[in-house]
């Protein structure tokens, strides 16, 4: 059984190593060809939205393209479940391996726009630690927004003035924008996401 | 002299507005408590417009000529999934047995909000929508009494009834048809319903699944028609594209319908 | 006869079958004896044999455990509940109860659900033999037009009802979305001559029993638990007639009974037999020699007898007008040599004079119901109450409902000692947030918590509630405490 489990993993090793040979030789190509190719159908990058940043600039997600994303929709006055899906966001990214984080982004965006000002969102991503190229944080206007959780299967509703009601979903976009996995529930196994996203960076 | 001109000028747009489609009905505001809602307190919604009758196959046809984008044969798949328009035959053929003036179904949420941008309108909001459906044929809350429960519970269990033209049904208390009993319509917030799928576990409160589920619940849980309406909502995603789902859209009412259809 | 031989060659191919999977496995057969169900490796994909009721797929035999492919489809449609009464059935695969799953400890399923595009509603499958929450209900949930594919490894042995939770889960069940799924243990069930699938249920509707035409389903009778049908199979007569179970003389009938419910309990009887074996609800537990089995509303029950005698056997629901007024009644028909030793017939009719016979009158016992408690509140208590509160709203989510947290990512508050040794910190925490690494009960944390935005009263309140709870020290937390913490 162990000896199946090995040469599994030996063939699975091979073939990736293969691959990263394929990859690096891609790689040396001006990149600009590469965003050229036009994207998938299911590309998350089709959306027309534009957001803002913690930082406060504007951009179209088009612009995450080349990048794996993590992305989750929480907001930052959120006391039950955000800290935890903060929590989470941060387990994933401690847990995958330097190399891949190199080209992975983990952005969270705001259910909440009218009170996530990127000031807020800047000072949100202080507190949590989070306030480098690694984090991203956004925001958009309502309709985006709306928008973008259908896109993401993530249900959301204001509950009271400060409080929303929401799923808690993970989601995972390999470099092209197309969702390749999605985690659901809060402190749930992440063994699989962080698979995804070590292995869509390969791709 | 003058007036007579003015007035005779009123009375063509009065009618060339008559074309059954594009009408709407002015709905007073006012509060409800909707089936799911924050604690059952009040919810209250704003004046607005909504279209008497669903959207039907003809006039979706006439969006999908001038937004090529919306084509069966274009539409790209983050937005309408493979059942997109599958009850045309191609991009602007019903198949035979399909009607003209039956609502327009087998659209995506996408594809609806694009509709009424396009229309100058927008859709719906849930409450917006639960509003106006609470209406039978006198009342404007008709929730509590039998009929209209049964209505719509027999609708449940009536098959194809996307068969039919629209107007088919009653017209409410607001002058709007086909709320019940036709198909299921989108709205532009579906997804702000938490349902899990598992309604035995959204009725506990330590919910895993959705922060803040505590305060989420159902105001009224015998009111079994309105609850597979939510359950409804919740199953679907959007893109999805279903064989009893369509739509009508809205407007607030200060504003005029886009009379240039501004294309997308 | 033609049953019996197709039976014969069947099993003969699965033998040869299985004998053919043994020669492939033997090499890494030797430590999976022993070994959990859970552990146990799927050998091969097989696409999983389902039947309408009463049929049975064929048994598993001695095969090994396998990956095992489930299709099944939601159809809503109408159909006959009697002569001249129609009703809209909700169903899998388009009969009530849906299709029987026969599988083995072991097996990994692989479930397709698929909702038919013409269905107005979603739809989902709870399947009792699933161990995980919701039992597959939740990752099932699926919208006309659309497939949902889940899978779960089968781990305990016995059959199980599989339902529709879908709200409103009591009128998805009413209209006819249950059946059975069979796990059988790795040697598989002992071999027996006819197995049949007989499922009970409730309906409700707007008509009294045998009111023609299309008759709705009528949620206030579901709610009062007033049936107007308790059916086996979906309707009336599913199994009577020309559609009776047959079985002949000498041979042992295996019946896999469910009920749907979803209101009522079955006292499943078969008139004329004494069953020989009942697998109690459906487990391990067998009982011998048994008259009527109870079958719970989302249970069910395995009943072997043999048929010593020919003739017609009645299965019923022994509440009996259930089986004479409102259609819970089926057929098995036995064919063969009459056998005078077991049963002779009518021998002699004679007239019999009562002496006459009083009517017993049960006691009446009176309950007394205990007084509810007067609830006294001192400061203390007041504090503990408010506390609670707010830990119910900011703490629970990370550090869990009894203080337990979450291993390797947020410590724990119950018995915690970097908690108890020092509460000016631990105010301090509350107050100002807390990241880096940090050791509780010699195990260390590095996450972040972040400042919790309360006033110095709710943070006395909650960190006394903690202090109060879980094996802590009881410290009480004042205002003041709270107070002197605070940084300007």
């Amino acid at each position: 059984m162990k000896l199946y489990k090995l040469m599994f993993l030996s063939i699975l090793l091979l073939g990736t190593s293969c691959k990263n040979n394929e990859n690096k030789s891609e790689k040396s190509e001006p990149v600009a060809q590469a965003e050229a190719e036009p994207l998938p159908e299911m590309s998350v990058f089709q959306l027309p939205s534009s957001w803002t940043t913690q930082e406060g600039e504007d951009i179209q997600l088009e612009e995450l393209r080349g990048e794996v994303l993590v992305m989750v929709m929480i907001y930052t006055s959120c006391q039950a479940a955000c800290p935890r899906l903060v929590a989470d966001m941060r387990n994933i990214q401690k847990k995958v391996s330097e190399e891949a984080n190199k080209e992975t982004k983990y952005v969270f965006v705001s259910i909440d726009p009218e009170v996530d000002t990127p000031e807020r969102l800047k000072t949100f991503a202080k507190e949590n630690e989070m306030d480098n190229d690694q984090w991203l944080f956004l925001r958009g206007d309502l309709e985006d927004t709306r928008e973008f959780a259908a896109v993401l299967a993530v249900n959301y509703k204001r509950i009271s003035p400060m409080d929303f009601s929401h799923s808690n979903i993970i989601s995972v976009f390999d470099k092209d924008g197309v969702l390749v996995h999605q985690k659901e529930g809060l402190g749930t196994d992440d063994t699989q996401t962080i698979e995804a996203v070590e292995q869509h960076v390969i791709d | 002299m003058y007036k007579l001109i003015l007035s005779g000028v009123c009375f063509l747009i009065m009618a060339s507005g008559f074309s059954q489609a594009s009408e709407m009905a002015e709905i007073e505001g006012g509060t409800y408590i909707p089936l799911y809602g924050n604690d059952s307190l009040p919810v209250s919604v704003e004046n607005f417009k909504i279209d008497k009758y669903p959207v039907t196959n003809k006039e979706y046809l006439k969006f999908v000529v001038e937004n090529p984008k919306w084509k069966k044969s274009e539409v790209k798949a983050l937005f309408a999934d493979g059942r997109y328009l599958n009850h045309w035959k191609n991009d602007t053929e019903l198949k035979s047995d399909e009607l003209e003036n039956a609502p327009v179904t087998n659209v995506s949420w996408f594809a609806a909000r694009a509709y009424c941008k396009w229309k100058g309108k927008r859709l719906p909001t849930l409450d917006e929508w639960e509003y106006v459906a609470m209406a039978d044929k006198e009342t404007a809350d008709a929730r509590k009494k039998d009929g209209y429960n049964e209505f719509i519970l027999s609708w449940y269990e009536r098959p194809k009834s996307f068969h039919q033209e629209i107007g088919s049904t009653y017209e409410n208390y607001w002058g709007v048809y086909d709320m019940h009993g036709m198909v299921w319509e989108w709205t532009a917030d579906f997804n702000s319903v938490i349902i899990s799928g598992e309604t035995r576990r959204d009725e506990n409160q330590d919910n895993n699944l959705f922060c803040g589920s505590a305060a989420i619940g159902s105001s009224d849980l015998m009111n079994y028609a309105a609850f597979m309406r939510y359950a409804f909502r919740s199953s679907v995603k959007g893109n999805y594209s279903i064989r009893n789902l369509g739509f009508r859209c809205a407007q607030d009412t200060n504003e005029e319908e886009n009379s240039a259809n501004e294309a997308l | 006869m033609a049953i019996l031989n197709l039976k014969f060659k069947s099993t003969t191919i699965t033998f040869l079958l299985s004998s053919l999977i043994i020669v492939f496995t033997s090499c890494k057969n030797d430590d999976e004896k022993t070994k959990d169900p859970e552990d146990v490796k799927v050998s091969q994909t097989m696409n999983a044999e389902l039947t309408a009721p009463p049929m049975v797929p064929k048994p598993t035999g001695r095969r090994k455990a396998k990956k095992l492919v489930v299709d099944m489809e939601v159809i809503e449609e109408e159909s006959e509940m009697t002569d001249g009464v129609k009703y809209v059935y909700w169903t899998f695969d388009g009969t009530v109860p849906g299709s029987f799953i026969r599988t083995k400890v072991g097996d990994e399923v692989e479930f397709h659900l698929k909702n038919h595009p013409d269905n107005k509603l979603p739809h989902n499958i709870d399947l009792h033999a699933v161990n995980g929450p919701g039992g597959g209900a939740e990752s099932s949930f699926v919208a006309p037009g659309h497939e949902v594919v889940f899978s779960f490894k089968v781990l305990n042995p016995g059959l199980y009802v599989y339902h529709c939770a879908t709200a409103p889960v009591g009128m998805h069940i009413a209209n006819g979305m249950y059946g059975l799924i069979l796990v059988e243990p790795e040697e598989g069930l002992s071999e027996v001559d006819r197995e049949y699938y007989i499922m009970q249920g409730d309906f409700y509707t707007k008509g009294e029993f045998g009111e023609p035409g299309l008759q709705p389903f009528d949620m206030k009778k579901a709610i009062d638990e007033d049936a107007d049908y308790v059916v086996f199979n979906g309707k009336v007569g599913a199994m009577t007639g020309d559609n009776a179970l047959t079985a002949e003389v000498g041979e042992t009938v295996r019946l896999y009974v469910g009920n749907g419910g979803p209101n009522l309990v079955s006292s499943f009887h078969v008139i004329g037999e004494i069953f020989d074996k009942v697998y109690v609800e459906g487990g391990d537990l067998v009982n011998e020699n048994v008259q009527t089995t109870l079958i719970p509303a989302g249970g069910a029950a395995i009943v072997e007898f043999k048929i010593e005698t020919p003739g017609e056997y009645i299965l019923v629901d022994h509440s009996i007008f259930r089986a004479f007024n409102k259609g819970a009644l089926a057929q098995l028909k036995a064919e063969g040599k009459e056998n005078k030793k077991v049963f002779s017939g009518k021998i002699e009719e004679g007239i019999y004079q009562p002496e006459g016979g009083g009517i017993q009158e049960m006691p009446v016992d009176e309950e007394e119901l205990a007084a509810s408690r007067p609830s006294e509140k001192p400061g203390l208590e007041e504090k503990m109450e408010l506390g609670k509160n707010i830990y119910g709203r900011t703490c629970v989510a990370c550090h869990q409902a009894n203080g337990q947290g979450i291993p390797q990512v947020f410590p724990p508050l119950a018995g915690a000692d970097y908690l108890n040794e020092d509460v000016k910190r631990a105010i301090d925490i509350v107050l100002h947030g807390k990241s880096g690494e940090i050791t509780v009960n010699g195990n260390t944390y590095n996450s972040v918590m972040t400042a919790q935005n309360i006033s110095d009263q709710e943070v006395a309140n909650v960190l006394t509630y903690i202090y109060n709870n879980w094996g802590n020290n009881g410290t009480e937390v004042t205002e003041e405490m709270v107070k002197a913490q605070r940084r300007n």
